[in-house]
């Protein structure tokens, strides 16, 4: 028995080596193909990657502020992943929930309002793709993609059209002093508040999901749909629950960026613009889940930073963090291949075990 | 009088449009009527559209700048397919890295090569035919003649029965002796490249440079339009032409309207109008039932 | 003496993980005859089969086929020797036309033939047998039996000279046996060797011309049809030591907690699978239900638990109609199903705890909606304990549990709340020997509380050591009701072959 217990501790002590390795590697993969970019394009790779990796430690403010926002938007993606869907959406629903919380801002000046107001538009928003889904059929990539298309023409035409500053016409109304998120000081630092409060719904997302029916719900459909069928639960449900969660982070990254960041919409929206798309890749590496998000989002956001220190300094595009973020999401798709080499190895083991 | 003249504007705007959203459809098809799912087609249509460019900027031969495209796209079909076959990776995830890689990689040629962070130069421009009075890629009839050669390709030959089987019932077609792995790393190279096709176009044919909004969501249009067409390449003309013609329509009423701002409203219909026809027609499709599923032999 | 089509010499397969699943088998089968291969669930004839097939290697053994020895690498090899194997689940596509289906599987073979010599090929094949399929069907909008056509036609149009065929009368329609039978007779007079694998005697005994008879992996004898009856070949397939450790306290008859009435459930490819069972199971007592997998049991057990949708008839719990009642309510109301399958009882990504939880979900939501984990933690502990379920730590996923202890658990989930009913399929399937025991002394137990229990299983031995009652099923109806003492073995062999006997 206690060799039992043994195999089972190695069995386990390698699930969790696994997940680092295929973190660790992708990431690894990631900076050597982009340090290889760097030097190809003719920069050099040594002061780039010290850049692109370090730069974002110099503002840790802007550092957390940055990564609240692609830490809703993971939240966005990881959600319905554990109901089965692939919400891409993130983007749309980050779009329309500024929008929404920056014109209920401007209506009402209450700050709650504009918040609720805004995850209530991503909920809306998720709602849409996943009925889509389950009573139409339709593929939640596609509905999902052309959802963001939409709401980021119809966001930009209604802040150049209706909603623009006249005295700075390419941004839109400010959002008025009385709905704005401000900041808290600890120890004398000072701290933008949007992330602790991201961290609120962080702990909310991980009650939802690991503390309640609903959530148990999703992560047993996603796992198992017979499984779920035979403890009387709904995997259709579930995927429509999952979706509306989802589209509601989204839509309060978009609120907590306009309401405590920035401010205002600018007319080419390149304040929000592609943080639906880091979302995802957040959550591929934070594993879906929402304690791994928090860190991930820090690091992507470090990276994005980082980009743009190292595009400041010596000219480089900081897209090469695109491209790297670009090539971890790849990377992290590839989990059965690692797993191949383990069980190999595992069988490995055994034979020459001789327990044949 | 006028109205017809517009018409015929929008249809021959509808026909430019509708070149990359029936290539990329048809590649698409091929690559997901073997099983395996390809959501990268708008990075490959960037990163097509963008070694073109690069060829045609700096040799101005078109012939090889076309192939280029070409090229572009086996290369990432044959990544993609890598990942997807033997490698028995998550698809759809490597096809959203994919894309997001794209895009990064896109704008950092911009700015390396050209020193910008919108437009390319001008290049040169594949010529045109003029009908009508109106200029018409010969693009145009060479993708609906692929098209159709690759429908009469699945549904009409032998080889073309064992990919479909490759994406019905892997274990059966396995069992008929065919390579799963194998036939499915080709189909999805072979879409691939003829989604490469239709980036070079956007940018050598259509536009005439390269931008970093060159796509726009064309590769997800396309994908629609695979759902659309009921994995037919036939339908996949019409509805290629049907959302290229929402395309036109965008285009050509914030060329014709008098406030410049409402352009973007207009922009929205593209993906509206594919939006409402994919809820529309969506359910009486019939998908491929092992589509997306990585085949694991035993 | 005739020629030997096939010829399998000592042949033994051993599995890594130990299990012996042929011992020393010798098989021959005459040219041109129609062979069968009789046996229980287990009993090794689909393991020799796809030996001879190619499918898998022997472990040791001699193979010849027409004379010649051979060593197969592959179904290919098999194929070009003349073997052809008609399964139970058929290895067609069925969105593709019966000629497609017909030119994937020649193509193989030979590269370069049209679809044109495909479809002379078969109509020229189709008229020596007498088939009439129509070539340009969808294999999907034909009965099963014209499927079974089909393959039949799939392996002749590949010059195959014997022909393996797994209980092919297992789909089919009493009309569709008779004429599988007719084709089968035709088939032999046209030289072809014809192996019918069969658990159904009435069935072998009309077809075949000899048999062979395995038993746990050994042959138990080769007779020829018309030297033995239905008794002989039952008493062949199923005679052996029962062994009755067990002491069981013999019980009176109490008051009756759930009655099925003339009950009709549909399989998941839309044929009747339990066609009108009426059935009372009563306090106290095990009603084990015999058969061979694959006559109506599993889509039975999910009817009751309310995973299948009932055609026809009732279930009554306490007099109470539960027939359209969710899972879940049924769960609450006492029942308790112990499914054949751990994938399906189990989520195995998700921990002990919480699968402890998982079929009463609702017991352990607070106010609200939130999960009181404290209290699903006590109690899986308890489960744990109380079931001898070794597990590392409660927060192990229990995918790295052995299957014994996942059993367990999943067994202990549905018996520790003790409900009124449990419905057991397959409960010690796969299991080593301790955990057999183990579960087989628990439902005594629980029956000796009061606990009514419908037993399905596989396992005569566990029918007949567990059970206080017996129901034999074969294609969805039952043959016999009574207690153990009034079947002999041969009795209930024939039963679950098919063969009513009073």
């Amino acid at each position: 028995m206690s060799k039992l217990g043994s195999l089972l501790r190695g069995w386990r002590l390698s699930e969790y080596l696994v997940i680092i390795i295929e973190v660790c590697g992708s990431i690894a993969l990631g900076i050597g193909i982009a340090t290889s970019l760097l030097y190809v394009l003719g920069f050099d790779p040594g002061k780039g990657m010290a850049l692109l990796l370090g730069g974002g430690f110099t503002d840790p403010d802007y550092l957390l502020s940055r990564a609240t926002f692609i830490m809703m938007t993971g939240l966005a993606f990881s959600i319905p992943l554990m109901a089965g869907l692939f919400n891409i959406g993130g983007e749309g629903q980050m779009y329309v929930g500024g929008l929404v919380s920056l014109l209920t801002a401007i209506y009402t000046g209450n700050l709650l309002l504009a918040l609720i107001a805004g995850g209530a538009a991503g909920l809306a928003l998720g709602l849409f793709i996943a009925a889509l889904r389950v009573y139409r059929g339709v593929n939640e990539v596609i509905s999902s993609i052309m959802l963001n298309w939409t709401l980021y023409y119809l966001t930009i035409y209604l802040i150049t059209n209706t909603f623009y500053d006249p005295l700075a016409p390419h941004e839109s109304i400010k959002v008025p002093l009385s709905a704005r998120l401000g900041f808290i000081s600890i120890n004398g630092f000072k701290l933008h508040v949007i992330f602790p409060i991201s961290l609120v719904f962080i702990l909310l997302a991980y009650y939802v999901l690991y503390h309640t029916k609903i959530g148990f719900e999703i992560r047993a459909s996603g796992l198992s749909p017979k499984a779920a069928k035979y403890a009387s639960l709904n995997p259709e449900r579930a995927m429509i629950y999952a979706m509306c969660l989802g589209g509601f982070f989204g839509g309060v990254a978009g609120a907590l960026n306009v309401l405590g960041f920035t401010y205002y919409i600018d007319t080419l929206l390149t304040t929000m613009y592609g943080m639906g798309f880091d979302g995802i890749g957040v959550a591929l590496m934070g594993r879906g889940h929402p304690i791994g998000i928090v860190f991930s989002s820090i690091f992507f956001s470090m990276l994005i930073i980082g980009g743009q220190s190292m595009q400041m300094a010596l000219n480089a595009p900081k897209e090469v963090a695109d491209a790297l973020s670009g090539i971890i999401i790849m990377a992290l798709a590839l989990p059965y291949a690692y797993r191949m080499v383990l069980s190999y190895l595992r069988a490995r083991r055994l034979i020459s075990r001789g327990s044949y | 009088m006028e109205v017809i003249e517009s018409i015929v504007d929008l249809v021959f705007l509808a026909l430019t449009s509708m070149v990359p959203l029936l290539l990329g459809a048809t590649g698409e098809i091929i690559t997901e009527r073997s099983g395996i799912v390809n959501i990268g087609i708008e990075g490959i249509f960037l990163l097509s559209a963008l070694t073109s460019t690069i060829i045609d900027y700096f040799t101005g031969n078109l012939i090889l700048a076309l192939l280029t495209g070409i090229l572009t796209g086996m290369i990432i079909g044959l990544l993609h397919g890598l990942i997807s076959t033997y490698l028995r990776g998550d698809q759809i995830v490597a096809g959203v890295g994919l894309n997001v890689f794209a895009y990064g990689i896109s704008v950092i040629a911009l700015v390396t090569i050209w020193g910008t962070f919108g437009n390319s130069p001008s290049v040169l421009t594949i010529p045109k035919f003029k009908i009508f009075g109106h200029a018409l890629s010969p693009l145009v009839p060479i993708s609906m003649v692929i098209a159709t050669t690759v429908w009469y390709f699945l549904y009409r030959t032998g080889l073309g029965l064992r990919l479909r089987a490759c994406g019905e019932d892997p274990k059966a077609a396995e069992a008929m002796g065919i390579n799963v792995l194998r036939t499915r790393l080709l189909a999805t190279v072979i879409g691939a490249s003829l989604a490469g096709l239709g980036g070079s176009y956007l940018s050598i044919d259509w536009v005439g440079q390269f931008t970093k909004e060159i796509s726009a969501g064309r590769g997800f249009i396309a994908l629609a339009n695979v759902a659309f067409s009921n994995w037919n390449p036939l339908m996949a003309i019409l509805g290629a032409f049907i959302f290229g013609f929402f395309d036109a329509l965008a285009i050509h009423l914030s060329i014709v309207s008098l406030q410049p701002a409402l352009a973007y409203l207009f922009k929205t219909i593209p993906y509206l109008g594919t939006l409402a026809v994919v809820s529309i027609f969506f359910k009486r499709t019939r998908i491929p039932p092992a589509l997306g599923k990585p085949y694991i032999k035993e | 003496m005739s020629e030997l089509a096939v010829e399998m010499r000592n042949v033994w397969k051993v599995y890594p993980d130990g299990t012996i699943a042929l011992r020393g088998v010798d098989f021959t089968v005459n040219k041109g005859e129609i062979h069968g291969l009789l046996g229980e669930n287990g009993a090794g004839k689909t393991t020799l089969m796809r030996i001879l097939y190619g499918e898998i290697r022997p472990s040791k053994g001699l193979i010849k086929v027409f004379g010649k020895r051979v060593n197969f690498k592959g179904p290919w090899d098999a194929v070009k020797t003349g073997i052809g194997m008609v399964y139970q689940h058929f290895s067609l596509i069925p969105s593709f036309t019966v000629l497609e289906n017909l030119y994937l599987s020649l193509t193989s073979l030979k590269r370069n033939i049209s679809l044109d010599y495909v479809r002379k090929l078969a109509e020229e094949i189709m008229s020596k047998v007498g088939f009439d399929i129509p070539l340009d069907a969808k294999v999907e909008d034909l009965a099963i039996g014209v499927q079974q056509r089909v393959e039949i036609l799939k392996t002749l149009m590949r010059d195959a000279r014997v022909i393996i065929l797994d209980e092919p009368t297992s789909v089919l329609t009493p009309i569709e046996v008779e004429e599988l039978f007719k084709t089968l007779t035709r088939l032999k007079k046209l030289g072809i060797t014809i192996i019918f694998i069969s658990h159904k005697l009435k069935e072998v005994k009309r077809v075949t011309d000899r048999i062979t008879v395995l038993r746990r992996g050994k042959v138990v004898g080769v007779v020829n049809t018309k030297d033995v009856n239905e008794v002989d070949l039952a008493r062949m397939m199923v005679g052996r030591e029962v062994f009755l450790k067990l002491k069981k306290t013999l019980v009176s008859p109490k008051e009756s907690i759930l009655a099925i009435e003339n009950l009709w459930v549909r399989d998941d490819r839309g044929l009747d699978a339990v066609r009108g069972i009426s059935l009372i199971l009563r306090k106290g007592e095990i009603l084990g239900i015999a058969g061979i997998q694959g006559n109506g049991q599993k889509e039975l057990a999910e009817a009751i638990a309310g995973l299948r949708p009932v055609i026809k008839g009732r279930i009554l719990l306490e007099n109470e109609d539960i027939t359209n009642l969710p899972p879940y309510l049924r769960y609450r109301k006492g029942l308790s199903y112990i499914p054949d399958s751990r994938s399906i009882g189990l989520i195995l990504d998700l921990n002990v705890v919480s699968n402890s939880i998982l079929t009463r979900l609702r017991d352990f939501v607070g106010r609200g909606t939130s999960i009181l984990w404290g209290k699903a933690r006590e109690f899986a502990g308890s489960l744990t304990r109380r079931f001898n379920v070794i597990v590392e730590s409660l927060n192990t996923p229990v995918k790295y549990l052995s299957g014994g202890n996942q059993q367990k658990l999943m067994v202990g989930r549905e018996v520790a709340t003790l409900p009124k009913v449990i419905v057991a399929s397959e409960p010690t399937h796969g299991l080593d020997v301790s955990a057999t025991e183990y579960i087989r002394s628990l439902l005594i137990k629980l029956r000796d509380m009061g606990v009514a229990i419908l037993l399905i299983s596989s396992d005569l031995d566990e029918i007949l050591q567990l059970s206080d009652r017996i129901a034999v099923i074969y294609e969805g109806r039952i043959m016999a009701i009574g207690k153990p003492q009034d079947f002999t073995l041969e009795k209930l062999g024939l039963l679950m072959g098919g063969v009513k006997v009073e």
